[in-house]
C-alpha cells in the first residue's frame, strides 16, 4: 500500500517538475527566442509530463490486473520499477528537447493513446460483464438442468434443495408489464411529440417540452410509491373489483401504467427531435399538393422519421424490460403465469434482486440462477436491438 | 384600322385572364413585403417574375396558392381571383385550392418514397382515381408530360430520392401535374440544376404551356427571356413593370427595369 502510494506521488511530482523544467529548457535551447523552436515550450512541457507519467501508470494498471491486487500489497521492487520507468521517460524526453524536435506531434500521439485507452475501458467492461455472467451461468447449469430452467412453468426457490427455478413465469411477467407500458407510452408520447413539433406555437413548445421532460427526472422509486399508494388501489376499486377480475392492489396493470407514464418523456422527447429533423421542404411539398396537415404528417413526416421513432420506442422497451423498482411496488413479487392483467406478477429483474439479497450461499443454484436470469435478459434486449436495426435499415425512407 | 382592332380583340379573348390580383399587400410581421400589386395573368401562358433577391416575387407567388397561410406571421390583404373567384374568400378551402394550383419548389423535394408513390401521392389524397388501373394511368400520363417516363418506367419502385437532380425536379413537376391543376407555380425551379437539366426543364415548361397557366419565378433573366411570354419585374415589394417579355427585354418603360436587365442594379 505504502509503496504504491509513494510511487504515485513520485510519478506525479516528477511529471509536474518535468513540465516546469521542460519549459525553461526549451527556452534555453532556443536562446530565449521561441521563434527558433519548431514546437512551443508548453508543447515540450506537455510531452515531457506525459512521457513521465503515462508509461508507469500503464505499468501499474497492467501489474495490478495481473497480480489481482486486491489488498494493495506491492513489493518495494515493483514500486522501484514504476519509479524507474517514470525517471527513464523523464530523462529521455528531456534529452529530446532540441530546437527541431516536433514536441507538438509527440504530445498529440500521447493524447490519442489516452483517448484509445478510454474507449477500450468502455468496451472491455462490457465484455468483462458478459464473460463473468457467462462463467457464473455455466456454474448454474452444471448444478441445475437447463431444460427445467427454460421450459418449467413454476418458480419456487427454497433452501431444501428441491427448488423449481423455471424462467417462464418471470419472463412472462417482464414481457406483460413492458407490453402494457409500451401500449400506454408509445401512442401518447408520439402524439405529444407530433403536437409539439407540428402544431404547437413556439411559446407553448418552450414551456411544454421541458415540462414533459421533468417526468424523466423523477426517480423510479417515487413512481413506485405512486403505483403502490394511488394507482394500485384506484385500479382495484374502480376497475378490477367491479369487473370481478380480482381484488389485488398489486397488479401487472398498475406497474404497466406507471411504467408507461415513466416512458412517455423518453418516447416524446426523442420523437420530437427526430420529427423536427425532417426537412421543411418535405412538408411544403406535401402541403403544396393540397394535403392537409395531418395527411402530411401521416404520409410524409412520420415515414421519413420512422427509423428514429423505432429507435426511440426500442430505447423505451429496454428501459421497461430492465425496470425493477416500479415492478416491486406495483406488481409485487409473486411469480405467476396468468393472462389477467389485474393479478400480481413479477419480473426477471425483481427476482434477480430477491435471489441475491439476504443470507445467501453464493455457490447454490438458488443464487447462481440470478446470473442465468441476467444473461437471458441481456440476450433478449440484444436481440431486440438487432431486430430494430434490421427493421430500420430495411424500411427506412431516406431523405437527403 | 378596322382589321387591327379585330385582331387585337381576337388575341385578348384567346388569352383569357386566369389569375387577377388587385391591390395585394403582404406583411411579414412588421415588414411590408408586397406593396399594392396589381397583375393579370393569362391562361396557357408562361409568366415570369423577375427581380433582385428579397423583392417579393416568391412571396407573391406563394400568395397564389395560399402557401403563405402556413407561415404564422404572414398577413395577406387585397384580392386574388382565379377564374373570377376570390381565393381568399372564407368559403375557399386552401387545401382544395392547392390541388388546383400546383407548386414546384426551388430545391427538388421528392418524398422519400418510390417514384410511383411520389406521383400517386396527390391523386390518392384527392381521390382522383377509382381503382389501381386508373391510378397507374394517371401516374404514367403525368410522368410522360414531365418527360420522365422513358427514364423512370423501368424503376417506378425505386426511391425518388435516388434520381439525379434534374430528374428529381421533373419528378416534382410530374407530382404537381398529377393532381390535374389549372395553374402551375414554379419557384426558381432550375436554380439547383446544372445547365443540361435546366434546358430539359425549360423545354418541359414550354410544353406545359399548352395545358396550364405557368407562373415562374427566376433569377436568370436569360431564362425569363427564353421561356416566358409575359414578364413582371418586381423591385422592393413593388410591381414595377408588367408586359410582354419581348417588350420588357428590348424596350422597358421604367428606368428601374432597364437598370436591372442591363445589370446595373440587383
Amino acid at each position: 500500500m505504502q509503496s504504491l502510494t509513494l510511487s504515485f506521488l513520485v510519478i506525479f511530482a516528477l511529471a509536474i517538475v518535468g513540465y516546469v523544467v521542460a519549459r525553461s529548457r526549451a527556452l534555453y535551447v532556443a536562446d530565449g527566442d521561441i521563434r527558433r523552436l519548431v514546437s512551443l515550450p508548453s508543447q515540450h512541457a506537455l510531452n515531457v509530463a506525459m512521457s513521465t507519467a503515462i508509461p508507469p501508470l500503464a505499468a501499474i494498471l497492467i501489474f495490478s490486473l495481473y497480480a489481482r491486487l486486491t489488498d494493495g500489497q506491492v513489493s518495494w521492487l515493483a514500486g522501484f520499477v514504476f519509479i524507474a520507468l517514470a525517471v527513464t521517460g523523464f530523462a529521455l524526453s528531456m534529452i529530446g528537447i532540441k530546437r527541431e524536435t516536433r514536441a507538438r506531434n509527440l504530445a498529440e500521439r500521447w493524447i490519442m493513446g489516452l483517448l484509445i485507452f478510454a474507449s477500450t475501458i468502455a468496451i472491455m467492461t462490457t465484455v468483462g460483464i458478459v464473460f463473468s455472467m457467462l462463467f457464473e451461468t455455466r456454474n448454474f447449469f452444471s448444478q441445475y438442468d437447463w431444460r427445467s430452467f427454460f421450459f418449467s412453468t413454476s418458480w419456487s426457490p427454497n433452501f431444501r434443495g428441491d427448488s423449481a427455478l423455471g424462467i417462464l413465469p418471470l419472463l412472462w411477467g417482464t414481457l406483460y408489464v413492458s407490453l402494457i407500458a409500451l401500449i400506454f407510452a408509445v401512442p401518447i408520447g408520439l402524439f405529444a411529440a407530433i403536437y409539439l413539433s407540428e402544431y404547437a406555437g413556439p411559446r407553448l413548445r418552450s414551456v411544454a417540452k421541458p415540462a414533459i421532460e421533468v417526468l424523466a427526472g423523477i426517480p423510479t422509486i417515487v413512481y413506485g410509491l405512486f403505483a403502490l399508494f394511488i394507482v394500485g388501489p384506484g385500479l382495484r376499486d374502480y376497475f378490477a373489483a367491479p369487473m370481478g377480475l380480482g381484488d389485488s392492489a398489486l397488479s401487472v396493470m398498475t406497474a404497466g401504467l406507471v411504467m408507461g407514464i415513466m416512458l412517455i418523456p423518453f418516447v416524446s422527447s426523442l420523437s420530437d427531435d427526430i420529427i423536427n429533423a425532417v426537412p421543411q421542404a418535405m412538408r411544403d411539398g406535401s402541403l403544396g399538393l393540397g394535403a392537409t396537415r395531418s395527411e402530411t404528417i401521416r404520409q410524409v413526416v412520420i415515414p421519413a422519421a420512422l427509423p428514429g421513432i423505432i429507435g426511440a420506442v426500442l430505447l423505451a422497451a429496454s428501459r421497461a424490460i430492465g425496470e425493477t423498482m416500479i415492478v416491486v411496488l406495483g406488481a409485487g413479487a409473486a411469480a405467476r403465469l396468468s393472462l389477467n392483467p389485474f393479478e400480481a406478477m413479477t419480473t426477471v429483474t425483481v427476482k434477480i434482486v430477491s435471489q441475491l439479497t439476504g443470507d445467501t450461499d453464493f455457490a447454490s443454484p438458488e443464487t447462481l440462477v440470478a446470473f442465468a436470469l441476467g444473461l437471458t435478459l441481456f440476450v433478449i434486449t440484444l436481440g431486440l436491438n438487432v431486430l430494430a436495426l434490421y427493421i430500420v435499415r430495411k424500411y427506412r425512407e431516406q431523405y437527403e | 384600322m378596322e382589321d387591327m382592332y379585330h385582331a387585337d380583340r381576337a388575341t385578348s379573348t384567346m388569352q383569357d385572364i386566369k389569375i387577377s390580383a388587385k391591390n395585394v399587400q403582404v406583411h411579414y410581421g412588421d415588414t411590408h413585403a408586397i406593396k399594392d400589386v396589381n397583375v393579370e395573368i393569362a391562361d396557357k401562358t408562361v409568366t415570369a417574375f423577375i427581380g433582385p433577391s428579397g423583392c417579393g416575387k416568391s412571396t407573391f407567388l406563394r400568395c397564389i396558392n395560399r402557401m403563405n397561410d402556413t407561415i404564422d406571421i404572414c398577413r395577406v390583404a387585397g384580392d386574388i381571383l382565379i377564374d373570377g373567384e376570390d381565393i381568399y374568400d372564407p368559403k375557399v378551402d386552401p387545401v382544395q385550392l392547392r390541388a388546383k394550383v400546383g407548386m414546384v419548389f426551388q430545391k427538388p423535394n421528392p418524398f422519400p418514397k418510390s417514384i410511383y408513390d411520389n406521383v400517386a401521392y396527390g391523386p390518392k389524397i384527392h381521390g382522383l382515381a377509382r381503382n389501381k388501373a386508373e391510378l397507374d394511368e394517371i401516374v404514367e400520363k403525368s410522368l410522360r408530360k414531365a418527360a420522365l417516363w422513358n427514364e423512370a418506367k423501368d424503376r417506378l419502385d425505386a426511391p425518388g430520392t435516388g434520381l439525379s437532380g434534374g430528374q428529381q425536379q421533373r419528378l416534382c413537376i410530374a407530382r404537381a401535374i398529377a393532381t390535374a391543376p389549372e395553374v402551375l407555380l414554379m419557384d426558381e425551379p432550375c436554380s439547383a440544376l446544372d445547365p443540361i437539366a435546366t434546358a430539359q426543364v425549360e423545354e418541359l415548361i414550354d410544353e406545359l404551356r399548352q395545358s396550364y397557366s405557368v407562373v415562374i419565378v427566376t433569377h436568370s433573366m436569360q431564362q425569363a427571356a427564353r421561356v416566358s411570354q409575359k414578364t413582371a419585374f418586381f423591385h422592393l415589394g413593388n410591381l414595377v413593370e408588367y408586359d410582354d417579355t419581348d417588350k420588357i427585354f428590348t424596350n422597358p418603360e421604367d428606368s428601374r427595369t432597364e437598370s436591372y436587365i442591363s445589370g446595373r442594379i440587383g
